[in-house]
């Protein structure tokens, strides 16, 4: 008996065990729920990462940005003006004279010009950005040139819409360093990249890095020397909380402000709770299936259009996605200048059926699709197995992790990619490069989906080529118009359905921007009361 | 004089083949890590530049990494630096493996240290106890609840526990180490925050990671308090059905000395090595309960970078479990020799 005794006791005492909890953030901190283990570097020379992104925007400052409403409007933040030469390949850029680094130091043309050649002398996943325009390390001297302290220079290969130009400037590579600081810092030819890797950072931004501990948080402080209006809160603090589950139950006891990947399911339950809202979004993001036309089946255009109609887009998007998706069947995503919402397929057996007849294919067809193992990719491709399977179309799922899923798509070692796109800047090209242009058309002839799923866009190359050369705004809009009705029908890529970027945060926050890609969240005139 | 020397020579002889056991068997783990990391289908490169980038991009990476040497000599080049002790550095974090290891294991190393306590103090008793009332009620219940922390996944029992106990409760802190308010407070010395803050004498700090790691390490307490109970159950039965412990009660030994005292000395010795074991299976770190309590611990920090083909950091955290294996086995040995007079 007694040690029955004991035992009860024991077990009595380890639930009693209790601890202090504080049921608030500190008001001068937003906490933000986020996976943030795929963060490797917080340099914007070279980050690529979302997580990365996220923190580095608001750290660093571009030339120019535009309104998430309308990216249309595009404006000067550390360029006060600017102006674009008649042949259109010569931007000069004149420098606001009140933009400083966190350190103090102005602002200068010559900053500009050595974060740009730094980004590309360091040739990492991000260097693309501005080597697409014709810029190499051999005539970086002549294309990134500060002129005298306020005016630089940037001039591109060829002439394209000066809106691209700008956007691509506005992305993350696109950040302004504090030369002086960095070149402080500089190790063996290595542009400071050690030193802005890690714990360090050299912005002009409304906020700078103050701790990155990898795998688990960022930490970042109200930049004290900021030239603009002085951000909301004090602190953005980044908690690694890879659990949607535990972000909600965070979210939903206060623990945290903003939780931002939480599941359709945990969206749906804290839709009760008082104390929290819910913020969409557009990512950007495009989900789609690539089929690869070096399979003889998918060589054939009437089956490749059989394919599109087997999929339950409607159903799909209602019972998996819950709201955290729309069925988009174009290239350009929602949002973007040219956008266009043709939908011409829905889930149609019968049609199916005809297609496949008049394609010659002989069914039953087995087709390798190569999925990512986490959802919602596994949900989609079960659902379309399913549809697929009605007619004699047999995907053979190989459900694998992420970096093998990138691998064999880039390897093209598969018949079928379930897969997506999001855009690097929020200009149709982003899209339009990688789904309608072939190498040989591409300005730095890198290779696009179209290349890895061995299509040839035909005419839409150039076509799209020439939209991204059109200055008229509304003349670029009919061409990207024009380009995806006649890319949807004939291209093996099956678009599904665009992300809803829902973000759930504690409903005193206010004035939490989101971007218009992912990772264009902008923190800094969030407040909480 | 001559026969000391003899006994002097044979002990350096144990020693000597005892470090040569070690030393051939991180080696071992070393190679074969090392291997199966060079085989698996990921390539680092691409996790590093991502699926966009250029080829150019993609060869500076390549190189970097060294991966255009021969498998071999990028082998003898990792063992080298290994054996000046460093580590190389990882990808995925940007520091050095060892500084990694040194923040990520203290996390892992609080979890499991508690776990086992919890395990050992209630798992013991009840393994004891459940053998002495075989096939009673005592039995039957401490077996049904051996048998739900056993079956029940963990993942499951941490968001249940989550939701119970500090949402609906508020008994215990959420997910995370610490609350935000915290952070940055202690400097590290040992980076244990449990220790730190003790040390520093930040007891507020302290109390709040109390109360953040209490759910963590009740859950991984009931899980090797499962194992423990009925490993304890089974050693004990084993003895209690010995004739030494018919004799000793023919002799009129009471219950509580013949339970404790005869057959529970008896059962504690392959109990020491099983207890050994099991801690050290708890510090390679549970992947799942890290990534339900968003703990920094070594699991998580070992396969996330596992699946993003950051070698180093694999090799690195590899290294240390197997060291702390080695260790453990060493320790079980001292044990047994303390307990069992006829191995000293």
């Amino acid at each position: 008996m007694r040690l029955t005794k004991t035992l009860a006791t024991a077990l009595l005492g380890m639930t009693m065990l209790t601890g202090v909890s504080f049921a608030a953030t500190p008001a001068d901190t937003l906490v933000i729920a986020d996976a943030i283990d795929d963060v490797i570097t917080l340099d914007p020379g070279e980050v690529g990462e979302v997580g990365g992104i996220m923190a580095a925007k608001q750290i660093y400052q571009p030339l120019v940005t535009f309104d998430v409403k309308d990216p249309t409007q595009i404006f000067g933040v550390l360029a006060k003006s600017w102006e674009v030469s008649e042949d259109g390949t010569v931007f000069t850029f004149t420098m606001n004279p009140d933009a400083k680094f966190a350190s103090g130091n102005p602002v200068t043309a010559f900053d500009v010009e050595y974060s740009l050649r730094r980004v590309v002398a360091m040739a990492s996943r991000s260097a693309f950005l501005l080597t697409q325009f014709e810029i190499s390390s051999d005539n970086v001297e002549e294309r990134i040139k500060a002129i005298d302290e306020s005016t630089f220079v940037f001039t591109i290969g060829q002439p394209y819409a000066e809106s691209f130009v700008l956007y691509a400037l506005s992305s993350y590579v696109g950040g302004i360093v504090d030369s002086v600081l960095v070149k402080e810092h500089e190790v063996d030819g290595d542009w400071g990249n050690a030193w802005l890797k890690q714990g360090n950072s050299a912005g002009s931004g409304p906020f700078e890095l103050t701790r990155w501990e990898p795998k688990q948080s960022i930490l970042l402080s109200a930049n004290p020397n900021f030239w603009q209006e002085t951000p909301g809160v004090e602190r953005v603090f980044f908690q690694h909380v890879p659990e949607s589950a535990a972000q909600r139950l965070l979210l939903e006891k206060g623990d945290i402000d903003i939780a931002n990947k939480l599941g359709p399911d945990d969206h749906a339950s804290i839709s009760a709770n008082a104390d929290v809202k819910t913020l969409d979004g557009s990512s950007g993001v495009i989900y789609y299936m690539g089929l690869n036309v070096r399979n003889e089946a998918l060589s054939n255009p009437d089956f490749v259009k059989a394919m599109k109609y087997l999929v339950d887009y409607d159903g799909i998007a209602q019972t998996i996605g819950q709201g955290t998706i729309d069925v988009h069947q174009t290239l350009v995503p929602a949002g973007f200048l040219g956008a266009s919402d043709y939908t011409p397929y829905s889930l149609d057996i019968e049609k199916a059926k005809e297609l496949i007849a008049a394609s010659g294919v002989s069914t039953p067809v087995t087709l390798d699709a190569v999925v990512w193992n986490v959802p919602p990719y596994t949900d989609f491709a079960q659902a379309v197995q399913a549809t697929m399977a009605q007619v004699g179309v047999n995907l053979n799922l190989l459900v694998v992790d992420g970096q093998q899923w990138l691998e064999r798509y880039r390897a093209a070692d598969l018949d079928v990619w379930v897969g997506l796109w999001g855009p690097d800047y929020p200009d149709p090209h982003s899209n339009a490069k990688a789904f309608a242009v072939n190498a040989e058309d591409a300005p730095d002839g890198s290779q696009s989906l179209a290349d890895r799923f061995g299509w040839d866009a035909g005419d839409l190359s150039p076509r799209a080529m020439a939209a991204l050369r059109e200055n008229d705004t509304e003349a670029r809009r009919t061409m990207y118009e024009e380009i995806q009705v006649e890319h949807t029908d004939t291209s093996p890529f099956l678009y599904m359905f665009q992300e809803v970027r829902r973000v759930a945060i504690r409903s005193n926050v206010e004035g939490l921007v989101l971007g218009l890609t992912l990772s264009d969240d902008r923190y800094w005139n969030v407040t909480k009361d | 004089m001559a026969l000391s020397a003899t006994d002097n020579v044979h002990r350096l002889g144990r020693v000597a083949s005892w470090l040569a056991t070690v030393a051939v068997t991180l080696l071992g783990l070393v190679a074969l890590t090392f291997f199966i990391g060079r085989v698996i289908p990921i390539d680092p490169v691409l996790s590093i530049v991502g699926e966009k980038a250029t080829q150019e991009a993609y060869d500076k990476v390549y190189f970097a990494l060294g991966l255009d040497k021969p498998i071999w000599e990028q082998f003898t080049t990792y063992t080298l630096k290994l054996l000046q002790g460093d580590f190389g550095t990882s990808f995925t974090t940007t520091r050095p493996v060892l500084s990694d290891l040194l923040t990520f294991f203290p996390a892992t190393l609080e979890l499991a240290t508690i776990g086992l306590f919890i395990g050992i103090v209630l798992g013991v008793p009840a393994g004891v106890a459940s053998a002495y009332w075989h096939d009673k009620w005592p039995d039957h219940l401490i077996r049904i609840i051996g048998l739900i922390g056993y079956s029940v996944p963990i993942f499951w029992l941490g968001l249940v526990g989550l939701y119970v106990f500090y949402f609906k409760l508020d008994w215990v802190s959420g997910p995370g180490q610490i609350d935000v308010f915290y952070v940055g407070i202690v400097k590290p010395i040992t980076n244990s925050i449990l220790i730190d803050s003790a040390l520093r004498g930040e007891w507020e700090v302290f109390w709040n990671a109390v109360s953040h790691i209490t759910l963590p390490a009740a859950l991984i307490g009931y899980f090797s308090l499962a194992y423990i109970s009925r490993m304890t159950r089974s050693l004990m039965l084993d003895q209690l059905t010995q004739e030494y412990v018919l004799t000793a009660r023919l002799k009129g030994a009471n219950e509580f000395e013949v339970v404790l005292g005869h057959a529970l000395r008896n059962a504690a010795i392959p109990l020491v090595t099983i207890i050994a074991l099991s801690y050290g299976g708890l510090l390679e770190g549970s992947v799942l309960i890290e990534t339900v309590f968003g703990w920094p611990g070594i699991g998580s920090y070992i396969a996330s970078s596992l699946f993003r083909g950051d070698i180093n950091a694999v090799l690195g955290g590899t290294f240390l479990v197997g060291a702390i294996f080695v260790f453990l086995n060493q320790l079980s040995d001292v044990l047994y020799a303390t307990l069992d007079p006829r191995t000293r």
